[in-house]
């Protein structure tokens, strides 16, 4: 064993000073794709194999080159070898086992690249061939479960993870990847669950964990049934959920640090010049380095947990201590060679801590106050496509978080109180708010304060209906456990209400431009039918008799904006066309809001005559407000406190497909990207074998 | 039989009985073995069977009792005990100097007043009595004397009116390594919380007092460790206390940190097979032996191995030890493998962490920060649990769940963190051999299925590798999310909402489905603005919140309330063994003076009882983990009046007319009547302790109008910073005063009335209540035995000398003293300036 090491040390010595001559690992590929057996000449061919440097560019390469009839003619070759690879796992060698896994990814990377066209099966016949498949793809599955879950190296637990996502990505959609039946039916979720589970572990190789499962659970997710699936919906143990938690928790909390960092950086320079004028130039800037398409992967498997699993809700309220990354020193490079990726890890050092740290600065946090950050920045820009769908994501994530009713629960809870610092985006009109100070409050207002602020940062041409829609649904499913509940959150509901009304005045005022592209009523009738909700129902959620009186005064301060919009649908709604019907459904939502206006205006004209008052004082009319409450009668509507629940068939359906297609094409990107560093991992297994 | 029991006249008991230390000394000649003077215990615990070579007779039934002790008999058999009493007995008496063996009449002997059959047994050596002739020749006259009167004090010991608070007291007075051994083995025959009840004194003595105590001590102590984890680290944290104030360096090598070291280590197990027999899960053929039949019912409902895989890992909040199990509930390949139960562990890392909170939360700046922290921290607590833990404060058995963790609260406090949790737990038969509970997932509150029921908590992980191909697709999205979830949720209305609202309230509450009624409803804007401020007018007193002092809001809320709330948003509340317990824990404090306090407190509830003396305390239970960190058991319903008078802005009268009604209400008498009971009761107890630091942040008013004294880190000898204030003899200021009816008022009179009787009856049983302060003053650098006389000074305080009459102007005298001592009001003018407590 040690003459073979001190061989291979000098040919690699060797073959750099002298570039002619080929490697003998190269000639010894050569051999495979020789169509002749090449145990023929040398028996013990497979053994020298794999005790060689692996030389991915040339095998992967010379699959890509050789066309279809090529390749069947050295099939067998090609089964054979990845026999020997299946073999070499169960290796003793830890350098054997190396560089199996690493032919393996060439094998799946250049048999995949060449025939894109080809069929799952085609493929699988040329790899394994068709009568063996079944039992090489056992063995391989078994063979990297045992590694997975096995004291052995972290580097080869690493090295199979890689293989793994490298498999699972082979192809664009991953429902075409036929190979990956066979990793349904051997499942690994354990194995990743295992990994998740354990502290060290999680730290090393979490991300690449979580972004496997998060792939394999889209595999034919409509089509058939999925285990991935159906197991990950009852996992229930803690440690494993939490584990799941604190991965994608630190993923986004290193995206949210990286760009306050940025932020900062820019502020700090060009303070004054920067601020108001450019304001929205850094985003672009901090765009170019953070990415946000890393996280669409951590994004989904976020998703994929909250929908899937109701355990896995008390996660997200796990609070966990805010950890300051850029409090510690540039953490060096970690013990494993191979960066997850390719992509920034997580600096996950903070993991291996079991006890929580000390710093009397840090504020707890949670992953949900974590994902609402998160979402705060990506939200401020949805141009790109990436950020639009990353935006929708976090929107769905919500949604689903919206209609759990423990998810409700504790984000309601009084005694859990807590200061969000969410992102808001400079913008001319407004001072950045001193968000120091933030008060310490439930959950549910950090939620609420995130959907004004989308609300009332996103009223431009390019208009985001799509996401509007969803961010009206969150805001009405949280009102509704509200009202069920009766829970009387303590809200700054003035604000609320005119960020509505000031969205009503926005789909006025861009109607024609609007009303190409988009059903504007179906929003309007949402916005109304929220503030139907507060004039029915305002008794059993709203924390003061006097917020009551507000809303009335907020209604009749904004009546133009309800009178324009009662006009528009009447008129929309009386010509025939297609948005008659949504129209008048607007038309009825509207009876209340004009009953109150229709009230209480002639009561105030007549008191400012009577008085011979000019302009009344906010005061005044609140008084005007309370003493004529008695003569107004108002329409009970049905179905305010009724939604439609969230599904994701048929209709995100295809929001899902491409979302995972680009995670796939990004995820395989980064794990070419990764040279999988040999002399590290020789270095380790030099001294060890 | 029997009559040689009545001949000890009552006069002479009394004088056994009150002065234990003269009639031991006198007796010390007599008793003292100089041969062998430990070989009565040593022989007990079986090490040294050689010992009792000289005494052919006995040893065979010796052997009978230290199989007994060594094998350790589950129940402990009460009759063996006598006997290892009985034997020790004679065997002083056979060790006398010369060696002679007396033969003397055999008497049947009363035991505890019960007549013992098997004394009567033949092979028995002979029982020595009172009228037993002088056995010895050359003995000198002084001898008869005493061995005469040490059969005086056998009758004592053997008499019905021997009772622990005796035994501890001649443990501790008697010199005589005999009468020592003697009731070291007599406290076999106690009922286990009659002695539990004196382990601070016991373990005390055993740490500080001489060999010949600790040596009659530890067989029991040990025997009891054995039978109980509750018991063993109970004794593990008391003997790490008591020893702390020793010099380091003779503390390391000390009898009680080596027995604490032996519990600790946990060799102290019961006898290896029957824990065997214990654990193992039985065929489902054959039946549970007939004495465990109601643990292990319960056992073959849960995987045992699961079961025993939580009490040993899952408590454990270093998640190093969770990393040894290799897969998770999904995959129990690795779990199967497992050792043996680890007895102690649990309940060890339940407490540490519990501590490890309490810590770190000091180093927090703010009530805010710490009250986040803490929520954080137990959280992450739970997933733990539920494990084989249990609060020991708790007065029955169980298993601790859950801890709700939003329900807990920073305590106020400059610059410590003692803070207060409620835990859920389920009772069971005994914590020790039932099951522990099967986790339920936090996501199912409000399921009214039964554990059984639940669709992933039956099914075994194996079952759902196999069978998951039968499962349908979970995304078909009405299975993963229920539609009813929200719709499923019990609203409960206040009933005031019912009762005052007309019909059309109703459709507020319910919003109107149906599509097909298109009879338009109306509603009058008036009537939702008036629900409104009606609904929120009803709600009951609660205080504010107060970031500043969180535990006000918590405190205030009904008991009865909390429960109901915590246990409706719990997963386990449906379960009929649920109950809510609460407990403060308290890091960087030393409990022990408090400790000290509440059995003086209990004493005296007892004597007060026994003597009809309606005086109301209430003492609650400490928990002294070490010198410093312990439990508090908290007085429920029940708010400082500090934090009464902060939020009500009330004079205390004004107060309980608005808790309780108007002065001729007869709620109102009765919170009245409760609160002189009380008051008087405290009065009292302040005086004989001399609790000091009573500023109104101390003194709790509970929901039924007591007051209920906290804190006692300033009694006997220390006061606070010694400023020379509160002199007065206890706190009584004319608010409360007030309350009671003023100077003039009946219940006035009855106050005093009531102090007068309670003094009479403390005096009457002064000793009971010294003994338990004296021995605890053993070995000890707490601040309340500072200087020399405390005990002495505690004496005096009970006035022995005075007549009735003279009490009653001494009774009469503290409170005119009381209440006019600026003193007081000047304490809380201090404190009001210094803490801010009103």
């Amino acid at each position: 064993m040690a003459q073979t090491e001190k061989k291979t040390g000098l040919l690699r010595r060797t073959s750099s000073s002298k570039k002619p001559l080929k490697e003998k690992v190269v000639l010894m590929y050569e051999e495979i794709f020789a169509k002749e057996d090449p145990t023929k000449n040398n028996p013990r061919f497979w053994d020298e194999l794999f005790l060689m440097k692996v030389n991915l560019e040339y095998l992967e390469g010379k699959l890509e080159s050789l066309d279809g009839d090529e390749v069947m003619k050295v099939k067998d070759n090609i089964n054979s070898l990845f026999h020997h690879c299946v073999q070499a796992l169960s290796e003793e060698h830890q350098i054997k086992v190396v560089n199996a896994l690493q032919t393996l990814c060439a094998l799946f990377r250049g048999v995949h690249q060449k025939n894109k066209s080809a069929t799952g099966f085609d493929i699988i016949n040329m790899l394994m061939g068709f009568d063996k498949a079944e039992l090489r793809m056992k063995e391989l599955m078994e063979s990297l479960d045992s590694l997975l879950c096995g004291d052995g190296s972290e580097s080869l637990k690493s090295l199979c993870l890689k293989l793994l996502l490298c498999l699972v990505t082979v192809t664009d959609n991953i429902s075409q990847n036929t190979i990956l039946e066979y990793v349904m039916i051997n499942s690994i979720f354990e194995a990743i669950l295992q990994i998740l589970s354990d502290v060290s572990s999680r730290s090393q190789h979490g991300y690449d964990a979580v972004v496997l499962l998060a792939l394999l659970v889209n595999y034919r997710k409509y089509e058939s049934v999925n285990p991935y699936i159906v197991k990950l919906s009852i996992v229930d143990d803690e440690p494993t959920l939490d584990g799941m938690g604190m991965v994608i928790h630190h993923a986004l909390t290193d995206y949210n640090r990286q760009y306050k960092d940025k932020e900062e950086e820019n502020q700090g320079g060009f303070f004054s010049t920067l601020t108001s004028m450019v304001g929205s130039m850094f985003i672009a800037d901090a765009d170019e380095k953070l990415s946000v398409q890393t996280n669409e992967a951590i994004l989904l498997a976020l998703y994929e947990a909250v929908h899937l699993n109701r355990n896995f809700i008390t996660v997200l309220a796990q609070s966990h201590p805010d950890i300051d990354m850029s409090a510690t020193p540039a953490a060096p490079v970690p013990a494993s060679p191979t960066t997850p990726l390719g992509t920034t890890p997580p600096s996950l050092d903070m993991m291996n801590n079991p006890e929580l740290p000390l710093d009397p600065n840090l504020q707890t946090s949670n992953l949900l106050i974590t994902f609402l950050k998160y979402s705060s920045i990506i939200m401020q820009d949805t141009k790109d496509e990436h950020r639009l769908n990353s935006a929708r994501l976090c929107l769905i994530i919500l949604t689903c978080i919206a209609e759990d009713q423990y998810a409700d629960a504790f984000l309601h809870d009084d005694n859990m109180n807590f200061r969000v610092n969410l992102h808001r985006m400079p913008m001319r009109h407004r001072k950045k708010a001193a968000d120091k100070n933030v008060p310490s409050r439930p959950l549910v207002c950090a939620v609420l304060d995130l959907m004004v602020e989308f609300i009332v940062t996103h009223m431009m041409k390019e208009f985001p209906m799509d996401l509007y829609v969803r961010c009206i649904q969150i805001i009405h499913k949280l009102i509704c456990y509200q009202k069920k509940c009766r829970v009387r959150l303590h809200y700054t509901w003035r604000d609320f209400w005119s960020a509505l009304i000031n969205l009503l005045k926005f789909l006025l005022s861009n109607e024609t431009i609007l009303l190409a592209k988009h059903n504007i009523f179906q929003l309007a009738l949402q916005v109304v039918n929220l503030f139907n909700m507060f004039i029915t129902y305002g008794d059993t959620f709203l924390p003061t008799p006097s917020s009551y009186d507000e809303l009335y005064y907020e209604i009749i301060r904004m009546h133009q904006v309800f009178d324009n919009l009662y006009c528009m649908v009447l008129r929309v709604s009386t010509n025939a066309g297609q948005w008659k019907e949504p129209a008048s459904k607007v038309t009825h939502a509207l009876v209340n809001v004009r009953a109150i206006i229709n009230h209480f205006n002639p009561k105030i004209e007549s008191y400012a005559a009577v008085n011979h008052i000019s302009q009344l004082s906010e005061d005044q009319v609140l008084e005007v407000v309370r003493s004529n409450y008695d003569t107004l009668t108002l329409k009970l509507q049905d179905g305010l406190d009724q939604f439609e629940r969230y599904s994701e068939q048929p209709k995100e359906a295809g929001f899902f497909k491409e979302l995972v297609r680009s995670i796939s094409l990004n995820v395989r990107k980064n794990v070419s990207l990764s040279t999988m560093s040999q002399d590290l991992l020789l270095k380790e297994f030099s001294s060890i074998s | 039989m029997g009559d040689t029991e009545l001949e000890l006249s009552p006069a002479r008991l009394e004088e056994l009985q009150k002065s234990p230390s003269t009639s031991s000394t006198s007796s010390t000649s007599s008793l003292s073995l100089p041969s062998s003077p430990s070989s009565g215990p040593r022989a007990l615990t079986s090490s040294s069977p050689s010992t009792s070579e000289g005494l052919p007779t006995s040893s065979p039934t010796l052997d009978v009792i230290s199989e007994g002790v060594g094998e350790l008999s589950l129940v402990i058999d009460t009759e063996m005990a006598k006997k290892a009493c009985q034997e020790v007995l004679q065997k002083v008496k056979f060790l006398k100097p010369d060696g002679e063996v007396s033969s003397a009449t055999s008497e049947p002997v009363l035991v505890n007043g019960t007549a013992h059959p098997e004394s009567t047994d033949g092979g028995k050596p002979p029982k020595i009595t009172a009228e037993e002739p002088e056995p010895v020749k050359s003995v000198r006259r002084r001898q008869k004397n005493n061995s005469s009167k040490q059969s005086w004090l056998l009758r004592l010991f053997e008499s019905k009116l021997f009772d622990i608070s005796m035994a501890i007291s001649y443990l501790y007075n008697s010199k005589e390594p005999g009468v020592q051994a003697y009731i070291g083995n007599r406290l076999f025959s106690f009922r286990n919380e009659e002695v539990d009840f004196y382990l601070p004194q016991l373990l005390n003595m055993y740490i500080h007092m001489d060999e010949d105590v600790g040596d009659a001590i530890k067989p029991y102590v040990v025997h009891r460790c054995r039978q109980s984890i509750n018991f063993s680290l109970q004794c593990a944290w008391l003997l790490g206390a008591y020893s702390s104030d020793m010099h380091i360096s003779t503390q390391r090598y000390s009898r009680g940190t080596k027995l604490r070291k032996l519990i600790l280590s946990d060799e102290l197990k019961p006898s290896s097979q029957r824990i065997r027999r214990e654990v193992p899960q039985p065929p489902p053929s054959c039946p549970p032996p007939l004495h465990h039949g109601q643990g292990m019912s319960e056992h073959s409902l849960s995987p045992s191995k699961r079961t025993h895989q939580r009490s040993k890992s899952d408590a454990t909040v270093s998640i190093s030890l969770s990393s040894n199990l290799k897969r998770t509930a999904s995959n129990p390949k690795v779990e199967t493998s497992q050792d043996e139960p680890v007895r102690l562990t649990p309940q060890r890392e339940f407490i540490k962490s519990l501590m490890g909170i309490g810590k770190r939360l000091a180093t927090l700046p703010t009530k805010e920060q710490k009250t986040q922290r803490l929520i954080s921290e137990l959280s992450l607590l739970n997933h733990k649990l539920p494990a084989r833990v249990w609060l020991p404060t708790a007065a029955f058995d169980h298993h601790v769940v859950r801890v709700p963790h939003t329900q807990a609260v920073v305590l106020n406090s400059k610059d410590k963190a003692p803070y207060l949790i409620y835990v859920e737990v389920l009772e069971c038969e005994n914590f020790e051999t039932s099951s522990i509970p099967v986790r339920i997932p936090e996501t199912r509150i409000r399921s009214t299925r039964s554990v059984e029921n639940l669709p992933d908590c039956g099914i075994t992980p194996d079952q759902r590798a196999s069978s998951f191909s039968t499962v349908p697709n979970y995304d078909n999205d009405d299975e993963a999310w229920s539609v009813d979830d929200i719709g499923e949720l019990q609203v409960e209305l206040p009933e005031i909402h019912t009762n005052s609202c007309d019909n059309i309230s109703q459709f507020s509450v319910d919003s109107i489905t149906s599509q097909e009624s298109k009879e338009p409803i109306f509603i009058a804007a008036g009537d939702i603005r008036r629900r409104l401020s009606e609904q929120l007018a009803h709600t009951p007193t609660t205080f504010r919140k107060d970031p500043e002092d969180p535990s006000a809001v918590a405190l205030k809320e009904p008991w009865e309330e909390k429960v109901r709330r915590i246990r409706e948003g719990s997963p386990y509340g449906h379960l009929p063994n649920w109950r809510l317990l609460s407990v403060i824990v308290k890091c960087g404090d030393d409990l022990r003076q408090e400790l000290l306090a509440y059995q003086v407190l209990k004493q005296l509830q007892i004597i007060w009882e026994q003597e009809r003396v309606p005086l109301w305390i209430k003492p609650y239970k400490i928990l002294v983990i070490s010198s410093d960190s312990g439990m508090i058991e908290p007085v429920v319903n029940a708010v400082s009046i500090h934090q009464v008078k902060k939020q009500s802005q009330l004079l205390l009268l004004d107060y309980f007319r608005q808790e309780h009604g108007n002065y001729t209400t007869e709620e109102f008498l009765t919170a009245q009547r409760n609160f002189v009971q009380s008051c008087a009761g405290y009065c009292l107890i302040c005086y004989l302790l001399q609790v000091k630091d009573r500023h109104n942040g101390n003194i709790l008013l509970d929901s039924e109008g007591h007051i209920i004294h906290i804190d006692f880190g300033f009694i006997l000898s220390s006061s606070p910073r010694n400023l020379g204030f509160e002199t007065s003899a206890f706190k009584l200021t004319s608010e409360f005063v007030d309350v009671m009816g003023g100077l003039d008022g009946d219940m006035f009179n009855y106050y005093k009335m009531l102090m007068l009787q309670g003094l009479i009856a403390a005096r009457k049983h002064m000793e009971k209540v010294i003994q338990i302060v004296e021995i605890m003053q053993q070995g000890s650098q707490l601040p309340c035995f500072h200087g020399s006389s405390t005990i002495r000074n505690l004496k005096e305080r009970f006035h022995m000398n005075l007549t009735e009459e003279q009490l009653q102007v001494l009774v009469e005298q503290m409170v005119d003293a009381s209440m006019r001592s600026i003193t007081t009001k000047l304490y809380d003018g201090f404190q009001y300036l210094t803490n801010g407590i009103m």
